[in-house]
């Protein structure tokens, strides 16, 4: 997982979504990212290669 | 009175739908000032749905029961917010499929419910319509998402409610408010003219007083709707019907890690609450849930972008509208590569067969609802194991396992700390929503604490008072 991105960088992947936040809604993205980002760095570690993703929508059995 | 007795007092003519239907708009015009659980009541359109009832005559289980539903589904003809000021002009003009049934049962909705701007957040607290106000303590939060339909219940402001649960919504108000909730399984529920938070955890479920009156009202609204692919065409059983078996022979699992975690009053009520049904026959045993502790971060890697896609077009447009929290969570998805989006289906799957395993060796499973006592409005911290933690942070561990695997899981009360509501979740396997209402209600016939109902309008908590 990447580190954390600075705000110039945050600001352009938005643009490319068209989405314009100011610099204190990219603060506070940040704030998440910064609790995120370890965390799914470790959950990337923890799915052995070649696991099978879960379908969108749960088939009806089990668990 | 519950729904299910004011449902049989309909029944046996004690009453009409009309009186029903003007006696719980009286208690809304009376009480909702305070409590603010509605964003719009449809007194007009309710007295005149229950008097069409009358004329037609009884028919359905919920024959002239008022009812309310989260302002996240859709009544036709009302305004469908989201808690939102972006939603602000949205009338639907056709019923939601819950509301649909709903209404071919018989009930009447009087109007909707107060919601976490875009049920996105657990603490209903809208800079749009002002927040929903716990009525155990006015000063307190509900919970959210369904924080108005939690509410409405604790306070007597509807027989019923709907709301929605995608990592916990309808279980933190129930818990919070000293009402009875089940999430259902994934895909129990349509969730056509809902709006979506994140569409492969969203789930429609009943908030009301009791076990039984969730079976009625489960058994009303699900069942396969070939108009939503998420929903799973399996037979629904006759829940209520259901209910007497009891907890004997029941293998109840408990989680440790989740009661060790909880606040330790909280913990200490939940032991209690299992004590209750190994006297009535249940077999405890300890259980370690495999993947508990990551739980969250899967859900996440996938709740994120699903809700950040969701919202794209408004995104765009409407950037400045939405309530500060709600933006810089919804922005978040923007960020994530669509790799992580797969590894959490990937980690899913994993976690989807570790709980097969797990409810191989055990019918039900028990924890806390939630570790802490409802926040006071505005504080954005909790104190759990005596570390501060953001609140949003403490609640993902008690309610994600289950949301992340499509379990059915209810709250039930289950005791009081301070003067304020605790909750005891029992989690089902997939489709086991019989099993998880069963054991609810055969709690809440050997205790009271569904029956407590809080003292009028207090600022600050009380002790529990009786109906």
């Amino acid at each position: 997982m990447a580190p954390l991105p600075q705000l110039e960088e945050l600001r352009q992947v938005a643009a490319r979504h068209g989405v314009t936040p100011t610099d204190e809604d990219l603060e506070a993205v940040r704030d998440f990212l910064s609790v995120l980002l370890p965390a799914f760095a470790e959950l990337e570690q923890l799915v052995p290669p070649g696991t099978p993703p879960a379908a969108f929508f749960l088939p009806e059995e089990g668990p | 009175m519950s729904l299910a007795r004011l449902a049989a007092a309909l029944r046996a003519g004690e009453l009409s739908p009309r009186e029903a239907v003007a006696q719980q708009l009286a208690r809304i015009e009376e009480v909702d000032g305070d409590v603010n659980a509605y964003v719009a009541v449809r007194a007009e359109e309710a007295v005149a749905e229950a008097e069409a009832l009358e004329r037609a005559g009884p028919g359905g289980a919920l024959w002239g029961v008022p009812v309310a539903v989260k302002d996240m589904i859709d009544v036709a003809g009302t305004p469908t917010t989201a808690g939102s000021r972006i939603l602000a002009g949205n009338v639907p003009r056709e019923d939601s499929a819950v509301v649909g049934r709903l209404r071919k049962a018989g009930a009447v909705v009087v109007g909707k419910l107060n919601t976490h701007e875009f049920a996105y957040g657990a603490l209903t607290t809208s800079p749009h319509f002002g927040p929903a106000r716990n009525p155990w303590a006015l000063d307190r939060i509900c919970g959210g998402s369904s924080g108005g339909s939690g509410a409405a219940i604790a306070a007597g402001l509807a027989a019923g409610t709907l709301g929605t649960d995608t990592a916990g919504s309808i279980r933190i108000p129930a818990c919070f408010c000293g009402a009875t909730g089940l999430r259902p399984s994934t895909g129990r529920v349509s969730n056509r003219g809902v709006v979506p938070v994140a569409w492969s955890f969203d789930t429609v479920g009943p908030i009301a007083a009791t076990a039984e009156d969730c079976a009625l009202l489960l058994g009303v609204v699900a069942g396969h709707d070939p108009e939503d692919p998420s929903t799973v065409d399996s037979p629904v059983p006759p829940y209520a019907e259901q209910l007497a078996g009891g907890v004997r022979g029941l293998r109840i699992g408990i989680v440790d890690e989740l009661v060790e975690q909880a606040e330790s009053p909280i913990g200490a009520a939940v032991e209690e609450a299992l004590g209750e049904l190994r006297a009535l026959g249940a077999e405890l045993v300890h259980v370690e849930v495999p993947l508990l502790r990551h739980a969250g971060t899967i859900q996440q890697a996938m709740q994120f972008q699903e809700a950040t896609t969701a919202h794209m077009p408004w995104l765009r447009t409407r950037l400045p509208d939405y309530a500060d929290d709600v933006r810089a969570r919804l922005l978040v998805g923007l960020f994530l590569p669509s790799t992580l989006y797969v590894t959490g289906q990937q980690a899913r799957r994993i976690a989807f067969e570790e709980m097969r395993r797990v409810f191989g060796r055990v019918d039900l499973l028990a924890a806390p609802t939630m570790p802490v006592l409802p926040p006071r409005i505005g504080e954005e911290t909790v104190e759990v194991g005596g570390r501060e933690v953001p609140y949003r942070l403490a609640l993902i561990p008690f309610n994600s396992p289950w949301s992340l695997v499509g379990s059915p899981v209810v709250s039930v009360p289950c005791g009081f700390v301070e003067g304020l509501p605790v909750g005891l979740a029992l989690v089902g396997p997939r489709l086991g929503e019989a099993t998880v209402l069963r054991a609810a209600h055969a709690f809440q016939t050997a205790t009271d604490w569904h029956e407590r109902r809080p003292a009028p309008a207090s600022s600050t908590a009380a002790p529990a008072g009786r109906p």
